[in-house]
């Protein structure tokens, strides 16, 4: 009774040319289904890859080109993630199963050293940054950040632009240097607040504004600007990259390439890209 | 046209992706493939059950459905993070019964993709379902076919055009999915750095324009090829709602 009431229906099926496409596609479906439990139960994403490093997204280049000479010590290159620091460390926070932590600035590092997502030994105040003013590429213009420097005349009307000071580190560190230097009050409503530094960055070196102020870092990564004058480093808190190896790692090459990071060869990597390696 | 000669080589080095951008397409339409075949039988379920139930709080389930539409997608990462991490509740019990894990792997980012493209699928299922004559299923009932029968021979056939439009609108939904995507599971080369994470990345690194204009014209000419192919599947579906009308006849 069974089987012909099936029969009867497989008849129906194949008698529904048009629709076959449809009976083919929830087949196809409920197979997929099936086997997509074992396909993502797979334990390592690439079998032979290196540890997982989540970065901020400032270090891509500098953090890149330390890969390529890890990996040129016959290593597996490690896979790299940038994303802002913020997320990154939620995404570790929540359990993420990375092998470092780059992060650009210690606040998140703090509160996953207070969760115990990070081995507290591995943590480093690795990287310094610097804050400078840039210009254009054609720009002849000088300006020394001291107390009270003509910033605002140097904008002939234009727009400073910075990452936004409230959400942003880059523009943090920016608003607090130019509050010490006591211009940042004579500034208001001549800020151009961008979600990045690198994208304050792309506004000076497109000429939408005469000014910015980013990291070194950027300014050596972009040829359309030139670096006019650097915040001394009393001005703003200081800018420190700091570096861990999560309580989740699990790949063996992690503590090596963590130890390499901080070793003579890349700190010479990381200085060519404009940071200020700390021993 | 002298200028875009095919047989001329700059044009055609200019025009083949490098292996690392296969990869990064290939990957995009993984995600973007797998994501519609999970979310294809939940959003017909949720469509089905949105045009043809009344129940205590469908206003409620219409609502939550259309969520991940109006919400800005940051926040579905988030709580997709949330719940499904090692830690979260949901990501906990994968990772004990079954033992998998979402975060940082392609799978998450098809999650992310589906969750993100569900509401827009569900929409196009829902119109289609919504516009076959229920009295064809209780004729079709009426003559002695079982539900089972009478669904697989009438409701899916005829909802057909909606289920398509439905698939691809949401692959081109899916192929452009970025907020989601990259807070719930980072941007991981190879695993979950898709067309729009690694065109972000592009677009940190200054001198990178000429990467930037390539991956996007890719995702452009993606995206545009499932739109078009929506927008003629959603044609066919308004032109001939009665299209499978022989097909009812059958029965």
């Amino acid at each position: 009774m069974g089987s012909l009431s099936f029969r009867l229906w497989a008849t129906r099926l194949r008698a529904l040319l048009p629709c076959r496409g449809a009976f083919l596609a929830v087949g196809v479906t409920l197979l997929l289904w099936a086997s997509a439990g074992p396909a993502m139960a797979g334990p390592a994403p690439q079998p032979g890859a290196g540890p997982l490093v989540l970065a901020a997204a400032s270090l891509q280049e500098s953090l890149n080109a330390a890969a390529d000479a890890w990996a040129r010590h016959h290593h597996a290159r490690p896979v790299l993630a940038f994303a802002a620091s913020s997320t990154l460390a939620r995404q570790i926070a929540a359990g993420g199963a990375a092998d470092l932590f780059a992060s650009a600035d210690q606040e998140w590092m703090d509160s996953l050293a207070q969760t115990g997502r990070i081995v507290p030994g591995t943590r480093a105040g690795w990287l310094a940054g610097a804050l400078v003013i840039i210009a254009p590429a054609g720009s002849r213009l000088r300006l020394r950040p001291v107390p009270g420097f003509p910033l605002v005349a140097a904008l002939h009307g234009g727009r400073l632009a910075m990452a936004d000071p409230d959400s942003v580190p880059a523009g943090r560190y920016g608003r607090e240097a130019l509050q010490h230097m006591r211009v940042w009050d004579a500034l208001s409503g001549q800020i151009a607040r961008a979600e990045n530094v690198r994208a304050a960055l792309a506004l000076v070196a497109r000429g939408a504004a005469p000014l910015g102020v980013v990291y070194a870092t950027d300014a050596l990564a972009e040829p359309k600007v030139r670096m006019i004058g650097v915040f001394p480093a009393g001005s703003h808190t200081p800018i420190i990259y700091a570096l861990a190896r999560t309580t989740a790692s699990t790949h063996p090459d992690a503590e090596a390439f963590r130890r390499f990071l901080l070793s003579d060869e890349a700190a010479a990597i990381f200085r060519r890209y404009g940071f200020v390696p700390r021993r | 046209m002298a200028l875009c000669r095919a047989d001329d080589p700059l044009v055609m080095s200019a025009l083949i992706l490098t292996p690392g951008e296969w990869a990064i397409v290939g990957l995009s339409l993984q995600v973007s493939g797998c994501a519609m075949l999970a979310a294809l039988p939940v959003a017909f379920a949720l469509a089905w059950l949105l045009a043809r139930v009344e129940f205590p709080g469908k206003v409620l389930v219409d609502a939550l459905v259309h969520l991940p539409l109006v919400l800005p997608p940051v926040v579905v990462g988030w709580v997709l993070l949330m719940a499904f991490a090692p830690t979260g509740p949901l990501g906990a019990l994968l990772e004990r019964m079954l033992g998998i894990t979402l975060l940082f792997r392609w799978t998450g980012a098809a999650l992310a993709a589906a969750v993100m493209a569900l509401p827009l699928m569900v929409r196009s299922i829902r119109l289609s379902i919504e516009a076959i004559d229920p009295r064809l299923e209780q004729a079709a009932r009426t003559l002695g076919a079982g539900w089972l029968n009478s669904f697989a021979t009438i409701t899916l056939p005829l909802a057909r055009p909606g289920v398509l439009a439905a698939l691809v609108l949401g692959f081109a939904r899916s192929l452009g999915e970025f907020g989601a995507t990259i807070t719930f599971v980072s941007n991981i080369p190879g695993q979950t750095a898709t067309l729009p994470l690694a065109i972000y990345a592009a677009l940190q690194v200054p001198g990178q324009e000429t990467a930037v204009w390539r991956l996007a014209l890719v995702s452009v000419v993606l995206s545009l090829g499932a739109l078009v192919m929506s927008e003629r599947l959603m044609a066919q579906a308004r032109g001939a709602p009665r299209g499978a009308g022989g097909t009812a006849h059958d029965v």
